[in-house]
């Protein structure tokens, strides 16, 4: 009985396979059977020769091994060389560049409702910074946390990978629900010796402190106060060139110089001015690109468990500041320099425990000319020449209890506001504060759960009154994929 | 003449300054030491006294990058939360990852604990394997000789130095290793569970069972929950030694010890980890003595 299952379940196997596979598999079979019989008295002479020499056993005994092993794989192939196929030959998948996934949404509850937040202002300094903004070409652009209840703030996307021995490539995609902005891509010298690096392509500028750190890594759920002031948002985030040069010392000095075209909308920009609705009859042209010129020195030394950063920045640019489609239109032309003077005092406890300051001061000397229509018909302007010069600052202090929690406090001021129109000074407030206190919560590296409270009394509304709103906000921040480990 | 003289051995110093190695960690730098001899200038950048996985990327370990010949790594994922993005902020072609002055100590090394695959699921797990192969003595050698042929190619002119500091060292290292092995007999079939897995080489090669870690999955801070099953499942193996390295919080094993009747042993997990431990010979015997005994 067994005989004739047999014996069919051959017939039928025959039959299955094509008489030339068949050979094929045999002709293989048989060279392997070779291979493993060869291999096999190679074991047998390698034992003997063992047994005889007693000084090279150890090197024999993994040569014995290793032909043992070669036999295991042989054998394991041979039973299944019929299923193996070349279907990795062109694989490239190793050329995978890193990719990563960061996701950051959060709760929001706060006094003030949206709307009336977009009428908000800092007089003299900047409006619209909180709440959801029109650019006035229909691209509504919201910053983070904009929302009463809960917001998507973004879905980053980044990639980074060697382009070939002497470059790197970065990808930094921040999705917004509605929206795609490109944050950085940049191509980076990876060996540039002497100390140098340049980057080329749009990147977060080196200017300061806080203004090259993406928000994942950020100790608070906003920017501070006088960067979204003076620079919005995203701070200095532009297209252009880099070069820093590391200086042959023994302490860290770092010098860096960039380029980059100035489009930053709410400092310089680089759009020619004209009426609205009328393009062709320019007011003020657009500057010479790049627009933006940077230049900062940092340096940083230890003392025992204690780490001292400190740098000094200067940007010059020209600003084309258009708001004539405003309730009240204006445009402001100016040459205009942003002054910032950073330091960061880190004091470590233990691996991960540690006591954190940071703090920065900017200040700004613009000066211009302000221009208005002259009549409602909105074709001629008015020019008023206009000078302004403002500073603030802002200080934290961050505490790591321990790898899971970190507390933080942060005091934000706008302390300078001198703005001069045809030679005579305005009367101006000057004291713009903003409270901020954070908790947050790590239980693995990849996410951050934060609870952070901020009472902002820098707002003032359309009656010049000055408006306390408070914030709460819960902010989770999940990573996935291969992302690149942070700077200091 | 006077002034030529003078002008050719300040060029002669220019030429011939020693070569600038940098290591990661303490004891790659002393092993570096060991072959390098007087012939090299080695600096370590990573502080013992810290976790391994995070050290701070402080400016201030530029500077030692952008000047470096030749750069040992431990490599196997360890240095990947700081390394990295110093060595980007360096730009420093001659240690360059894939360049022959970066050198991967781990290469040399079979590693053990190779997943086969991974999840972040898993908590913070090295694809590559279990990097932490410095607490075996058995280890020392492979890593020399590959820093000894690293250094006579880089550093041709004093080939000769390296290749008779490496015979040396090979010859005291396993006249060590003896004697290593010897103190560590004692310990053969002794029961461990172990904060991190930190010293699985060590316990493989001298036969001690590891049975746990107080973390419930490596990089994760423990739960009440582990925590409680690890007493449970002491108390049931024997398990009488708590293998605790010297920079996590030690709460969990002074309380799991006091459940138990175990004893916590504090081992040094680099060289200078624990006082007492600046040499390699040092640390070794340190992890030794407080093992074994």
């Amino acid at each position: 009985m067994t005989k004739k299952i047999l014996l069919l379940s051959l017939c039928a196997s025959t039959s299955l396979f094509a008489q030339s596979e068949l050979e094929e598999l045999k002709a293989l079979l048989a060279q392997q059977m070779k291979t493993t019989q060869a291999l096999q008295k190679r074991v047998v002479q390698l034992e003997k020769k063992q047994t005889r020499q007693t000084k090279e056993t150890k090197k024999q005994a993994r040569e014995v091994q290793q032909a043992k092993k070669q036999i295991a794989v042989v054998q394991n192939t041979q039973e299944a060389t019929p299923t193996v196929q070349a279907a990795g030959t062109f694989d490239q998948k190793s050329f995978l560049p890193d990719i990563s996934l960061i996701l950051d949404t959060s709760y929001v509850s706060r006094s003030e409702k949206d709307e009336a937040l977009k009428h908000l202002e800092i007089p003299g300094i900047a409006h619209g910074i909180m709440g959801e903004h029109s650019h006035g070409d229909g691209h509504s652009h919201a910053p983070l946390n904009a929302h009463d209840g809960f917001n998507l703030n973004y879905a980053e996307v980044a990639m980074q990978s060697n382009v070939d021995p002497y470059l790197s490539l970065t990808g930094i995609f921040h999705l917004s629900e509605d929206n795609f902005e490109i944050e950085e891509a940049y191509g980076e010298t990876t060996g540039l010796g002497y100390g140098l690096k340049a980057k080329i392509g749009k990147f977060r500028s080196d200017f300061g402190r806080i203004n090259s750190q993406h928000q994942h890594v950020q100790d608070f759920s906003d920017m501070p106060l006088v960067y979204t002031a003076f620079l919005g948002g995203h701070g200095i985030d532009d297209i252009g060139a880099q070069i820093q040069w590391t200086l042959p010392t023994d302490t860290y000095i770092m010098a860096g110089f960039e380029a980059l075209q100035g489009k930053n909308p709410t400092m310089y920009g680089t759009d020619a001015i004209a009426p609205e609705g009328d393009e062709e009859t320019i007011v003020v042209d657009s500057p010479n690109q790049p627009n933006l010129l940077i230049a900062y020195l940092k340096s940083s030394f230890d003392i025992d468990n204690t780490t001292f950063l400190y740098g000094a920045s200067v940007a010059y640019g020209e600003s084309r500041l258009n708001h004539l489609t405003d309730e009240e239109p204006h445009a402001f032309v100016a040459k205009s320099y942003l002054y910032g003077a950073d330091l960061t005092i880190k004091h470590y406890f233990d691996s991960y425990s540690y006591l954190t300051f940071q703090g920065e001061y900017l200040y700004r000397d613009m000066d211009g000319d302000t221009y208005t229509y002259t009549d409602a018909s909105k074709t001629s302007f008015n020019s008023t020449p206009t000078t302004k010069e403002q500073g603030g600052y802002y200080a934290q202090l961050v505490y790591a209890l321990d790898r899971n929690y970190r507390f933080g406090l942060r005091y934000d001021n706008i302390n300078t506001n001198d703005i001069t129109k045809n030679g005579l000074s305005l009367t101006t407030e000057d004291n713009f504060d903003r409270y901020t206190a954070m908790i947050d919560y790590t239980p693995s590296e990849f996410t951050r759960f934060r609870l952070q409270y901020n009472q902002n009394n820098a707002m003032f509304n359309e009656e010049g009154e000055r408006q306390h709103i408070d914030s709460l906000i819960l902010e989770m921040n999940l990573a996935i994929g291969a992302h690149g480990a942070h700077t200091f | 003449m006077k002034k030529t003289t003078l002008l050719l051995t300040l060029l002669s110093t220019l030429v011939f300054a020693k070569f600038n190695v940098v290591a990661s960690y303490p004891y790659l730098g002393e092993i570096i030491q060991k072959i390098g001899g007087d012939q090299v200038k080695v600096k370590v950048l990573a502080s013992a006294k810290y976790d391994p996985h995070f050290v701070i990327p402080k400016p201030s370990l530029i500077p030692t990058i952008v000047r470096a010949d030749m750069l040992v790594a431990n490599g196997a994922g360890l240095e990947i939360g700081w390394l990295p993005p110093l060595l980007k902020s360096a730009n420093n072609p001659k240690v360059r990852i894939g360049s022959e002055g970066f050198v991967d100590a781990s290469r040399t090394i079979r590693l053990m604990n190779v997943p086969k695959s991974v999840s972040r699921s898993m908590g913070d797990i090295h694809p590559e394997g279990n990097p932490h192969f410095d607490t075996d003595p058995h280890n020392v050698l492979p890593i020399a000789k590959l820093v000894a042929k690293k250094l006579m190619t880089l550093d041709a002119a004093h080939k000769s130095v390296y290749a008779h500091n490496l015979k040396t060292f090979t010859q005291k290292w396993q006249t060590f290793l003896k004697g290593f092995d010897a103190k560590m007999k004692s310990c053969k079939g002794k029961k461990v569970i172990q904060y991190h897995e930190l010293y699985n080489y060590l316990l493989k090669r001298y036969g001690i069972r590891s049975f746990d870690s107080i973390e419930p999955l490596p990089g994760i801070s423990p739960s009440s929950k582990h925590t409680l099953e690890l007493i449970h499942k002491m108390n049931k193996e024997h398990i009488t030694t708590i293998l605790q390295d010297p920079y996590h919080e030690k709460k969990t094993a002074k309380f799991i010890a006091a459940k138990t009747g175990a004893k916590v042993v504090i081992l040094p997990h680099d060289v200078g980890a624990v006082s007492g431990t600046k040499s390699l010979e040092a640390f070794y015997n340190t992890i030794a003595e407080r093992l074994c005994h």
